[in-house]
């Protein structure tokens, strides 16, 4: 399984390769052909088509400042251009089915978040039929060449990757960027809706569309056995009827999610390099590992859906990625500043005059609210033009209040608008500059419809509990569906479980178990082969708040099944929570760190020894009873003296002594 | 009933209840216990399965749940805690006066009043704390002491159809077969017992099966997780630690090599006593309880239950002092040492594994100290000479 994911991935490369050089053979060539060719980061103003910079960059230049003593402003106007000297002639565009946008929102607290989303869609196939069937054209374009043989294999409709880290910290950001939909829980989460005959059939094609993805991403997807893997019922349906390429056979929803999977570089590479961009134009060249997984919180995703004409003769495959990445600004910038770590000098603190303050004393003010900072000192790196294959141009927004000003520079100049919004259609170098006199002044993110903890109760390795706090602190009651997917070594007591009322429950109102929580599934564990599944619907009234709380014991496990750093403890995946009413919101709790007993793990032969010799002595001793005759001291002493060994000896040697003597004598 | 005895059995309910009603905590502190709950005899898989079935789920899908299906039937129909608390101190009760009845059988040869053994069984802490911790072990040791009372008074149906429920509850058992058919006297009497015991078995089974919605899955939740070592937990047996320190390729082989040691000594026993039978039996309750996946300490407590019955055998004891350090050793130190490597993290595994061999050298020594001085009367021919030096050849 692993060696085909690695095949896979081979392939691709290989197929990339391949791709490259083609690209640079025609470009060589000069052959007229009506394709947009990607700048090379270099030349950044030398392969430029007309039309990109001949339009004006902004359609609002109303509004443009001064913000640098060292550049001049630039009142944009019709015979304001950059010279360009195109070196390839195109005779017409040639869009692509590929989008990408940038959102900048400053957060509460000078956090800063920064939402990555990249469209793409496969060329039409028809669905059922091979390559050579259909007349038009089978090839790649923009849609990643990794992915189409994959889904087509595994018959995968739907495919969702979540690669999250972090804490959202979500009483004072707000909602989750996309209303939770496009990120995980910590870890990797996986799902997909896969069509199959049989569920065994669909478990087979999942774990090599896990394999073929562990491979793709470095990621240890392949660590998704039947143990991890839920069918979930009524958490991550999908929104609407997806297409079944063969009638006979039926959709499965599989879900799995690798909660002590840490996210970080090698799975951002291969990502990157998914875009037709590689990372080299566009948006995408901001994504740096070292920037991106230095943060509070990022989540890569990755949704493809299977989109059929109404006919459904044709379809194709759609590809949405998102990176959401929240930073604190100060602290990226101090690094930046400091990037070995070091005591701020004495002279630099800023310390609370109206306090106490002399040279041993200080009293910090809080943090500054006036700041000035741009895109590239927090990516360390500048927007390399647009994406130049789509003609969708880059699109990038800074989502903010009236407090905050954003300019986008190109070169030396800088430029704002209206909305905030920048089309990015030079290939020239672009930068985002923010500027606020009040960072405390953001826009609001509606406040999340639902507030859920779990934490594990109980002390000791042999058992515990888990409690889940849900806390609606909005006046209308909300409407969840709770789905949780726990490992097969915490034996779930389902008959433990309560309801205890919070602070502001009314006691007598009657906030009971059966009222809030109806429709419950639940699929017990099954040793080393299912993990505990329970989805349950629960509807939590206005302005309560109240705690779920079950027991469980916790297994011992076999001596090699532990990892190998066994005393760490055990990563629990984390609970979704799918927001039905008021509004559609999917949330995740935290993961929880599971200690289990251990055996000590130098002891194999020891045990072995010990228990063999005990059962051994046992077994003889009542063995001697049974078997052996009972007599008294003399009879036996009589016995001894005449068949023991001794007797025996005793009789041999004097057998010996005679006929030596008979022999000599 | 004889008045002693009746005042004995009421005291009996009355300790039961006072403890269970006066510290309602104790039930779970001791269904947490190691010594007195494992995955297959604790009261909280139980109350699991008893949910399970009121809420409509399949029973031995999975999770917690290895009680056969019928207790779980059974214990669904009592709701009130109170009641289950009557129902425990009840069934208690009963092997306590059974006891009794088994003492008064044996009047010839023992001299002490058949009450003593029902008073000692009625306060013995082992006893007393796995009625309160309402293990279902109490239910397997009911029907046991059923079968082996009826045995003696000759009741042949009553006594098959105990120990075929016995069997049914918790497999093992069924091996008391053996020594208990060795009680009856004639052959056509074990004949029908045998054919009584299979019956009783096949109908437990069927009621089972319909029980479970027409499904055989309970066969292998209650049965066979239990011959196969399913679930790893520590308790006091031989096979946990051995198990979780095993090398993966050769469990499946130990594993059988203990369910062979189990039965390994069950006939041998039965045909060397087959002039006392029902020492014979004790004794191999005795082997059960040392050699069993899932001992607790409510198994040997009802072993100990049937000590005052060897009374005449005494005498002849040569390592009394020793079995019993052994015991208590086992018993005061294994929630020490539990605590230690389990809450505290101040020791390791290791500590509670020593207590297991204790424990295991302790019953081991109890049985085969018993065995040689059930040896040592029949080469006296009842009547005890002290002073005779004899060994074995």
């Amino acid at each position: 399984m692993k060696g085909i994911g690695i095949a896979l991935f081979l392939s691709w490369l290989l197929s990339l390769a391949i791709c490259d050089t083609e690209v640079a053979e025609s470009s060589a060539l000069e052959i007229d052909q009506d394709i947009v060719l990607p700048n090379d980061d270099d030349a950044p103003s030398s392969t430029v088509v007309d039309s990109c910079v001949l339009d004006v960059p902004y359609d609002a230049y109303s509004g443009s400042t001064v913000v640098d003593d060292q550049s001049s402003v630039k009142n944009v106007d019709e015979n304001t251009n950059v010279e360009i000297s195109p070196s390839i002639d195109v005779k017409e565009e040639i869009s692509y089915p590929y989008e990408e946008k940038l959102m900048i929102k400053p957060l509460p607290n000078n956090y800063l978040l920064t939402s990555f989303s990249f469209r793409m869609d496969s060329e039409e196939f028809m669905p059922g039929k091979s390559a050579l069937d259909y007349d038009g054209y089978g090839h790649y374009t923009v849609f990643p060449m990794a992915f189409k043989p994959m889904m087509d294999r595994t018959a995968t409709r739907q495919l969702h990757l979540r690669f999250t880290r972090g804490f959202w910290d979500s009483e004072s950001w707000g909602r989750l960027p996309h209303d939770g939909f496009k990120s995980g829980g910590s870890g990797v989460e996986l799902w997909a809706i896969i069509e199959a005959e049989s569920d065994d059939q669909a478990y087979k094609q999942w774990k090599i569309l896990a394999n073929s993805l562990s491979g793709l991403f470095c990621a240890s997807i392949n660590f998704i056995d039947t143990s991890k893997t839920t069918y979930p019922v009524k958490s991550f349906q999908p929104d609407g009827q997806l297409p079944l390429f063969d009638d006979t056979k039926k959709l499965f929803l599989v879900r799995a999610a690798l909660a002590n999977e840490p996210v970080c570089t090698e799975n951002l590479t291969p990502f990157v390099k998914l875009f037709p961009t590689k990372g080299r134009s566009g948006i995408s060249t901001l994504l740096d590992g070292h920037k991106v997984f230095d943060s509070s919180w990022h989540s890569l995703s990755i949704d493809i859906t299977t989109e059929c004409s109404a006919s459904g003769e044709t379809c194709k495959y759609q590809m949405e990625a998102l990176v959401d990445v929240v930073m604190n600004v100060p602290n990226v910038l101090a690094r930046n500043e400091r990037p070995i770590p070091k005591p701020v000098a004495g002279d630099k603190l800023r310390c609370d005059l109206s306090k106490p303050f002399d040279a041993f004393q200080c009293f910090p003010l809080p943090e500054e609210t006036k700041v000035s900072y741009s895109l590239s000192k927090i990516y360390g790196k500048q927007i390399l033009g647009s994406n130049e294959i789509s003609n969708h141009p880059s699109h990038v927004c800074v989502d903010a209040t009236d407090d905050w000003t954003a300019y986008i520079k190109i070169d030396d100049t800088y430029f704002s608008t209206d909305d905030n919004c920048f089309e990015l259609k030079s290939s020239l170098n672009h930068d985002v500059y923010l500027e606020s006199e009040n960072t405390s002044s953001v826009i609001r993110y509606e406040s999340a419809p639902l507030y859920v903890s779990r934490s594990l109760t109980g002390y000791g390795q042999d058992r515990g509990g888990l409690r889940t706090v849900f806390k609606n602190p909005h006046s209308n009651p909300v409407k969840a569906v709770y789905f949780e997917s726990l490992p097969w070594f915490m034996r779930v007591y389902l008959s433990t479980l309560k309801l205890e009322p919070g602070e502001n429950c009314d006691g007598d109102g009657g906030i009971s178990l059966e009222r809030v929580m109806n429709s419950t599934y639940y699929l017990p564990a099954v040793d080393r082969a299912r993990p505990t599944h329970l989805e349950y619907v629960i509807t939590v009234p206005a302005n309560t708040s109240f705690a779920i709380s079950y027991q469980f014991d916790k297994s011992l496990l076999q001596y090699a099944e532990y990892p190998p750093d066994a005393n760490h403890g055990f990563e629990i995946e984390s609970a979704v929570i799918t927001i039905i009413e008021p509004s559609e919101y999917q949330m995740r709790t935290a993961t929880l760190l599971l200690l289990l007993s251990t055996p000590d793990f130098s002891m194999p032969y020891n045990v072995i020894i010990l228990t063999s010799t005990v059962i051994g002595l046992i077994f003889g001793t009542l063995f001697n009873l049974i078997m052996k005759r009972v007599v008294s001291m003399q009879l036996a002493d009589r016995v001894q003296a005449t068949s023991g060994i001794k007797y025996k000896i005793k009789m041999l040697k004097q057998k010996l002594l005679s006929k030596v003597k008979r022999l000599t004598g | 009933m004889e008045t002693p005895e009746r005042w004995v059995v009421l005291v009996c309910v009355a300790v039961r209840m006072i403890v269970s009603l006066s510290f309602p905590q104790l039930q779970q502190q001791l269904d947490k216990s190691v010594e007195f709950s494992t995955p297959f005899t604790s009261y909280r898989s139980l109350r699991e399965g008893v949910y399970m079935l009121k809420q409509g789920f399949e029973l031995y899908n999975g999770g917690v749940i290895h009680h056969s299906p019928l207790l779980v039937v059974l214990m669904s129909l009592i709701e009130p805690e109170f009641l289950v608390s009557l129902l425990y101190a009840c069934l208690d009760a009963l092997i306590a006066y059974q006891l009794a009845c088994i003492a008064r059988c044996f009047s010839k040869s023992i001299t002490i009043p058949a009450w003593i053994p029902c008073l000692l069984y009625s306060l013995n802490p082992l006893a007393l704390l796995s009625c309160v911790s309402r293990s279902s072990v109490i239910f397997t040791n009911v029907c046991i002491s059923t079968a082996v009372l009826h045995a003696l008074q000759g009741n042949v149906l009553v006594a098959s159809v105990a120990i075929a429920t016995a069997g049914y509850l918790s497999l093992y058992p069924l091996l008391l077969v053996f020594p208990l058919f060795a009680i009856f006297e004639t052959r056509s009497s074990r004949v029908k017992a045998a054919a009584i015991t299979s019956f009783t078995v096949a109908v437990l089974l069927t009621l089972s099966y319909t029980a479970c919605g027409n499904n055989w899955a309970f066969l292998d939740a209650t049965y066979g997780s239990l011959v196969r070592f399913d679930k790893l937990f520590p308790n006091l047996g031989l096979w946990w630690y051995f198990f979780a320190e095993m090398f993966d390729a050769y469990v499946p082989f130990f594993k059988a090599v203990f369910n062979i040691v189990v039965v390994s000594f069950i006939a041998p026993l039965t045909v060397r006593f087959y002039r006392q039978p029902c020492y014979a039996f004790v004794l191999c309750v005795g082997w059960i309880t040392l050699t069993k996946p899932y001992p607790t300490l409510g198994d040997a407590g009802f072993l100990l239950g049937f000590l005052p019955l060897f009374h005449p055998l005494f005498g002849y004891l040569r390592y009394s002092a020793l079995s019993c350090l052994l015991f208590l050793h086992a018993v005061v130190l294994s929630p020490i040492f539990y605590h230690l490597w389990v809450d505290l993290g101040s020791g390791n595994s290791n500590f509670f594994y020593a207590i297991t061999l204790v424990y295991a050298l302790a019953i081991a020594s109890i049985v085969a100290d018993l065995c040689w001085a059930m040896l040592r009367f029949e080469y006296d021919h009842g009547k005890p000479n002290y002073q005779l030096k004899v060994t074995q050849i």
